[in-house]
């Protein structure tokens, strides 16, 4: 009975959203151009609601919450890291767009091949960057799973979940879009707002009187869990500092991202952005409260079950339409940023790899169902990845970014180094994936270090380097940034 | 000049964020209730927005 409930209520967000989203965007055809950047057409508001429904994700609802819960303050981290993120591409965002406009890109493969001029190198970098957004979808996935899982109160299995919730990806992507998803983000946002001020005011209110009684509380139980180990421990000050600096330097780094700066309308609006958008991380207090609730009212969860804390006190303490209302919520957070990733690495295949490579597909109509044969079939590899690896959603995010964060030397030295090379960038990017892939899969993380930060900063080390000792083969910067 | 003050809007609100946050890693004193650590953090993100706007506006966008 209440599993009906919870799922129904599930069910009525999702297709409502569906609904909404398909009415918003039948005013337009679905060309390449329309389908992957919208058209080249956001305006401030409208990139404002993209960005935050693909940057917002069921991991903010649920992986930060779950780290609150596991490890405490070094959750923190993901409050600062996006803000960090968008003071440093407020920077690189005008050379972006203004290669994206004049060389009508599409892709980020396209913007590496325009100012590198290498095939090999465009081509290496659209297989890292679908490669790496994998583990990305997988989290989205494997969230979509436990929130079906929990609302079905033990009635759908998480293989079953699982697999429902890949189909339901794959259909949202193909009935919406890149426009279909701003629309479709909207309303997530509303709903969002609610949810959270919900599980992350309402909870700690009610159990604890404010959420200063909640510190006083988690400081008696649990003294350490509210500040950063020691310098170099594991998950300590110095793993905070490469971690924020890894993942805000590599924040735009993404297919997705990409997709979504050339999709605005001029450069102000993404200037705007920057500016507005970390006014967004404060939402990351009330997921932190959330956290430390649940790990008083609820204790004991360990490892990837600690993703599922405050879901287990809304559905223990809670009717069953709350936990519908929440889990709806987190299931749009969810299918929303799919889109994006599934839409943006799936172009990237059907335009530089199956296009630009191999010449398949090159009218709009063979692009867009390579895009779509091919929205399927990372949508399979991320399933697939969910059957082999079952991780914390934080460790997805963390996989995610030592590969894309590689590419920001790229966008840096091209956009304010006339010197930099093609050989160069190449042999960064190369060298920095294997450092922190190797690093990363070998459990080595010398003096509390984030793997994928040593591997960056040995790629810029590399890029400048080789830049150096290799003269450039060509002229390679058409458009020099103005100031 | 210009471009010292440029560097410097950008560079504190960063700073802050990152580099500084092993030198304010305590629990004492609470701010409103959180923990040092926390307000420190919610403090930098609040204020980013108006660094970013100063920046805007000193190059002339808005």
């Amino acid at each position: 009975m209440n599993a009906s409930i919870a799922l129904g209520v599930i069910a009525v967000i999702v297709l409502g959203t569906v609904t909404f989203a398909i009415a918003s965007v039948r005013r337009f055809t679905m060309t390449p151009q329309e389908y992957i950047v919208g058209g080249r057409g956001f305006g401030a508001v409208f990139l404002w609601v993209l960005l935050a429904g693909e940057i917002y994700t069921s991991f903010t609802f649920l992986g930060a919450a779950g780290w609150t819960y596991t490890f405490g303050a070094p959750a923190f981290y993901i409050m600062a890291y996006g803000t960090c993120g968008y003071i440093f591409y407020y920077f690189l965002f005008p050379w972006i767009w203004r290669m994206g406009k004049e060389h009508g890109l599409l892709t980020l493969p396209d913007l590496i091949q325009v100012r590198y001029q290498s095939r090999a190198l465009s081509t290496i970098v659209s297989i890292i960057a679908v490669l790496a957004l994998v583990p990305y979808v997988t989290l989205q996935l494997s969230a979509l799973q436990i929130f079906l899982t929990v609302a079905g109160h033990g009635a759908i299995d998480p293989v079953l979940g699982a697999c429902v919730a890949f189909l339901l990806i794959i259909a949202f992507v193909f009935v919406t879009g890149l426009r279909g998803t701003a629309w479709a983000s909207i309303i997530k946002d509303a709903l969002v707002i609610g949810a959270l001020l919900f599980v992350g005011l309402a909870i700690p209110l009610q159990f604890f009187g404010s959420p200063a009684t909640l510190f006083d509380q988690v400081l008696r139980a649990h003294p350490e869990r509210l500040v950063l180990g020691t310098l170099t421990s594991p998950k300590g000050s110095l793993w905070y500092v490469s971690t924020v600096l890894l993942t805000g330097l590599g924040f735009f780094s993404g297919p997705q991202s990409i997709a979504a700066i050339f999709s605005a309308k001029d450069e102000n609006v993404l200037r705007r952005n920057a500016m507005f958008l970390p006014v967004y991380q404060l939402i990351m207090l009330l997921i932190f409260f959330a956290g430390f609730s649940a790990l008083l009212i609820v204790p004991g969860l360990k490892g990837a079950a600690a993703d599922q804390s405050f879901l287990a006190v809304v559905s223990r303490y809670y009717p069953a339409w709350v936990l519908g209302f929440v889990t709806g919520t987190g299931a749009l957070c969810a299918l929303v940023p799919s889109t994006a990733l599934l839409l943006s690495s799936a172009s990237v295949v059907a335009k530089n790899i199956a296009g630009d490579l191999f010449g398949i597909g090159l009218d709009e109509q063979g692009r867009l169902r390579i895009t779509r044969l091919m929205v399927v079939v990372i949508g399979l590899l991320s399933l697939g990845l969910w059957l082999v690896y079952r991780t914390s959603l934080v460790n997805l995010l963390l996989l995610t970014y030592n590969g894309i964060s590689q590419f920001m030397p790229a966008y840096l030295f091209g956009a304010f180094w006339k010197r930099v090379t093609t050989a160069g960038i190449a042999a960064g990017i190369v060298v920095g994936i294997v450092l922190a892939v190797t690093l990363a899969a070998t459990g080595n993380a010398p003096f509390g270090l984030n793997p994928g930060f040593i591997g960056l900063v040995t790629n810029v080390i590399v890029v400048v380097v080789v830049s150096l000792v290799a003269q450039p083969a060509q002229a390679l910067s058409p458009e020099p940034v103005r100031d | 000049m210009q471009r010292q003050l440029r560097f410097l809007l950008a560079a504190i609100p960063f700073g802050a964020l990152s580099v500084a946050v092993p030198f304010v890693n305590h629990v004492e004193p609470r701010i409103l209730g959180l923990p040092f650590l926390l307000a420190w953090i919610a403090f930098w993100v609040i204020v980013t927005p108006g660094f970013l706007w100063m920046l805007g506006r000193v190059e002339g966008h808005w």
